[in-house]
C-alpha cells in the first residue's frame, strides 16, 4: 500500500504519466504557471491581508475616503479596519468572513462595479453591530440595548467615517500610497 | 517542435531534477518580466497623467474640442442624450403631457402650450427640440419667437452675443439666429475654458441679481454651481426694452420683489404689468410660469443646507481613483445612490419612497387646483356670455388670473413638488383657495 502511494507521488513529480516528450515542455507551462501566480500575489499585496495593517484596506483606492475619515476620528486610537469590520468571536469566522468580503470585494473592483457610495452588507453590519458591543459593553449596561431594526450606527451614523460618506468624499486626503513595483524604499512611501 | 524525436531518445527512467530546473527556471523568467512589465504599465500612466491639456478658445461652442483635455467630463454630458425609463413622476423623454392630462389644453387655450407641451428632454437634445416644437409653428398652430427663444438653447450663444450685442441678438427674429448656431447646451455655457472655473455667460441672471441689489460677481463656487444652471432654470418674460417698442423681446427675470411665487405675482402686477395672453373662455389676463426651478428649490430644505444643484444633479464620481463631476445630468432618482446616498443613510428603496411620497402629494395638490381651476375659467366664461359685466368679472378674473400663475409655478417646474416639498403645497394651497374665491366671486356677481 505504502508502496504504491509512494511510486504514485514519484510519478508524479517526475510527470511519468506524460509522454516522456511532453514532460519537459509540461515543467516550462507549469513554471510560467507558477511565476504568473507569484507575480500576483507580490503585485496585489497579497501577504497583507494576513495582517490587521489598515494600510492593507488601501492597497486599491477605493477605501481611502474611509482610511482617511477613520484616521480623523477618535477610533483611530482604538481600533483598527479589522477590529469592527471582521468577527472576533473565533479565528475560524474570523478569516473566512475576512476572505468572503476580501473576495467579493476583489471581484467587484476587477469587474468595475463598485458603487459611488458604498454601504455596509446586512453581514457586514451584523458584524459591525457585534464589534460595538465587544468594545463598549460596559457603557450599553445602564442604557436599553437597541431594539428592533436598530444598531448603534443607526444613531451614530457618523461614527467614524464622517457625515458625507462617497469615494469622492475626500478625494485628496493624504493617506499612505503604495510604493512603485520596482524600487520599494524602506518605510512609507509618501503621497 | 522536436518532441516526437525527443521521446524516442529519452531513457525509460524520467529525470525529474531536468524538468524542475526548467521550472524553477521559468518561474523566475515569468515573475521578473511580469514585475518588469507591470512596472513599465506603472510609469506609462505617470507619461500619460501629464499629458497638457489642450488649449480652448474663448467662447468655443463645441463641446467635442473641450472634451479632448476633459474627456470623463465630455463623456459623461453625452449622456444627457439619453432617453432612459421615465421616473415616477418626470424623466428624460418626449412625455405628451396634453394627452396625459386633458386639463391642460382648456388652462391654455388661446396659447401655444395648447398646442403642444412636452416633457423636455436631456440637454444634448435643446437645440433639435426648440427647433422642431410646433409651439413656435405656424403652420402646426403655433407663433413664431424672436431669437430671445435660443438663448438658453446652445453652447454657441455666448459667441453669439458677444459678436451681435445682447439687445441685437434679442431682437433677432428665431431664424436668424437659429442659422448662426449648431451646438447644444455645453461646455462654454457654464465654464471659463482657461481656469474651467464656473462663470455666468447669460446676461439675464446678472441682471436679475442687480435688480434684487445683489452682486453675482461676489457668489462662492458652491453658490455658482447653483446659479449657472439658474441661468435658464428659471421663470422669465420678454420686457420691452423702451416703450416705443411693439413687443418685448429682452429676456428678463421677475426678481426684483423675490423669488417667490407671491413676490412674482406682485411683480407682474404693480412694478411691470405684464399679461403672457387672454384667456379665451374666462377672458381672464393669463401670465404664464416657465419653469421656475431655481426659485423653487430657494425654498427648500436643500437650498436651506446649502445643497447645490449640482450636489444632487451632477454628483462627484470617482473612477479609477479620478474624482470629477458627472456631466450626465440627469434626475437623482436615476441614481440615487450617488446623488442621495453621500449624505442620507437610508436604503435605496426607502430614499425612492420617501420623494415618490413627497412628489405623490404634490400631484394631488396640482389635480385639485387644476379642477378648481378648469370649472373656473368655464363658470367666468358663461357669466360673461349671459351678460354679466367686464366690471362684475373684473374680480373674479384677477382671481383666476392669480391662481393660475400660483398653480403654474409649480406645475412647470421640474422635481413635481420635491425641490421645495413645504412652499410647493402652500402655493397650490393658495392656488385652490384663489380659484375657488373667483368661482364665488363669479356666482355672487350673476345674482
Amino acid at each position: 500500500m505504502t508502496d504504491r502511494l509512494l511510486s504514485l507521488l514519484r510519478a508524479l513529480f517526475a510527470l511519468a504519466f506524460l509522454p516522456a516528450g511532453w514532460r519537459l515542455p509540461t515543467f516550462a507551462l507549469l513554471g510560467v504557471a507558477a511565476g504568473m501566480g507569484l507575480l500576483l500575489v507580490r503585485v496585489s499585496e497579497m501577504p497583507s491581508y494576513l495582517s490587521d495593517d489598515p494600510r492593507a484596506c488601501i492597497n486599491c483606492h477605493i477605501m481611502r475616503p474611509h482610511y482617511s475619515t477613520w484616521e480623523h476620528s477618535s477610533h483611530r486610537q482604538a481600533a483598527t479596519c479589522n477590529d469592527c469590520h471582521v468577527p472576533h468571536d473565533s479565528v475560524i469566522r474570523t478569516y473566512a468572513f475576512k476572505a468572503k468580503d476580501g473576495l467579493r470585494h476583489a471581484a467587484i473592483f476587477t469587474l468595475r462595479g463598485e458603487p459611488q457610495v458604498i454601504r455596509a452588507t446586512p453581514a457586514s453590519a451584523a458584524v459591525i453591530q457585534e464589534n460595538c458591543v465587544r468594545c463598549h459593553e460596559r457603557q450599553l449596561a445602564h442604557t436599553s440595548l437597541p431594539g428592533q431594526g436598530r444598531a448603534c450606527a443607526t444613531c451614530h451614523d457618523h461614527v467614524p467615517h464622517g457625515d458625507a460618506r462617497s469615494l469622492s468624499a475626500t478625494p485628496d486626503a493624504l493617506v499612505p500610497r503604495l510604493a512603485p513595483l520596482l524600487s520599494r524604499p524602506s518605510g512609507d512611501a509618501t503621497p | 517542435m522536436t518532441t516526437t524525436d525527443h521521446a524516442e531518445q529519452t531513457p525509460r527512467r524520467p529525470r525529474p531534477w531536468v524538468g524542475w530546473a526548467v521550472f524553477a527556471l521559468a518561474l523566475c523568467a515569468t515573475f521578473v518580466l511580469g514585475l518588469l512589465a507591470a512596472s513599465v504599465l506603472e510609469r506609462r500612466r505617470e507619461s500619460a497623467a501629464l499629458l497638457p491639456a489642450a488649449p480652448v478658445a474663448d467662447l468655443e461652442g463645441d463641446s467635442a474640442k473641450w472634451g479632448e483635455s476633459f474627456p470623463r467630463q465630455y463623456e459623461s454630458w453625452r449622456r444627457t442624450a439619453e432617453d432612459g425609463p421615465r421616473t415616477k413622476h418626470g424623466g428624460p423623454g418626449h412625455y405628451d403631457h396634453l394627452a396625459a392630462d386633458p386639463r391642460l389644453k382648456a388652462l391654455f387655450a388661446g396659447y401655444p402650450f395648447e398646442v403642444e407641451y412636452n416633457d423636455e428632454r436631456g440637454h444634448m437634445h435643446a437645440l433639435e427640440d426648440v427647433r422642431g416644437t410646433a409651439r413656435m409653428d405656424p403652420a402646426r398652430g403655433g407663433k413664431p419667437q424672436p431669437g430671445t427663444c435660443l438663448t438658453c438653447k446652445s453652447s454657441d450663444v455666448p459667441g453669439l452675443m458677444a459678436e451681435m450685442g445682447v439687445a441685437e441678438f434679442y431682437k433677432a427674429t428665431f431664424g436668424e439666429v437659429s442659422a448662426k448656431v449648431s451646438h447644444p447646451i455645453g461646455c462654454a455655457d457654464c465654464h471659463d475654458p482657461q481656469t474651467m472655473n464656473l462663470r455666468i455667460t447669460r446676461p439675464a441672471l446678472r441682471e436679475a441679481f442687480a435688480s434684487m441689489g445683489k452682486d453675482i460677481n461676489t457668489a462662492s463656487h458652491q453658490e455658482m454651481r447653483t446659479l449657472v444652471c439658474a441661468q435658464c432654470h428659471a421663470e422669465y418674460y420678454f420686457a420691452k426694452k423702451n416703450p416705443s417698442e411693439e413687443k418685448g423681446t429682452y429676456l428678463t427675470f421677475p426678481w426684483k420683489r423675490g423669488t417667490t411665487a407671491d413676490a412674482m405675482e406682485t411683480y407682474y402686477t404693480r412694478d411691470v404689468p405684464h399679461t403672457d395672453w387672454t384667456h379665451p373662455v374666462s377672458g381672464a389676463a393669463m401670465v404664464k410660469m416657465q419653469h421656475p426651478d431655481y426659485e423653487a428649490y430657494r425654498s427648500g430644505v436643500h437650498a436651506y443646507r446649502d445643497v447645490s444643484c449640482a450636489d444632487c444633479h451632477m454628483p462627484y464620481r470617482s473612477e479609477g481613483g479620478v474624482k470629477f463631476t458627472d456631466h450626465h445630468i440627469q434626475s437623482p432618482l436615476k441614481n440615487i445612490n450617488a446623488a442621495c446616498g453621500t449624505c442620507h443613510r437610508w436604503s435605496e428603496a426607502e430614499i425612492r419612497a420617501r420623494v415618490e411620497t413627497i412628489q405623490d402629494t404634490t400631484r394631488e395638490l396640482l389635480d385639485r387646483a387644476e379642477d378648481a381651476l378648469v370649472a373656473a375659467h368655464n363658470e367666468v366664461g358663461a357669466a360673461a356670455k349671459a351678460g354679466v359685466t367686464a366690471a362684475q368679472l373684473a374680480e373674479s378674473r384677477d382671481l383666476l388670473r392669480r391662481a393660475q400663475l400660483r398653480w403654474d409655478y409649480i406645475a412647470a417646474g421640474n422635481g413635481m413638488g420635491f425641490h421645495a416639498p413645504q412652499e410647493s403645497a402652500r402655493v397650490l394651497a393658495s392656488a385652490i383657495d384663489l380659484a375657488q374665491q373667483a368661482r364665488v366671486s363669479v356666482a355672487k356677481a350673476r345674482k
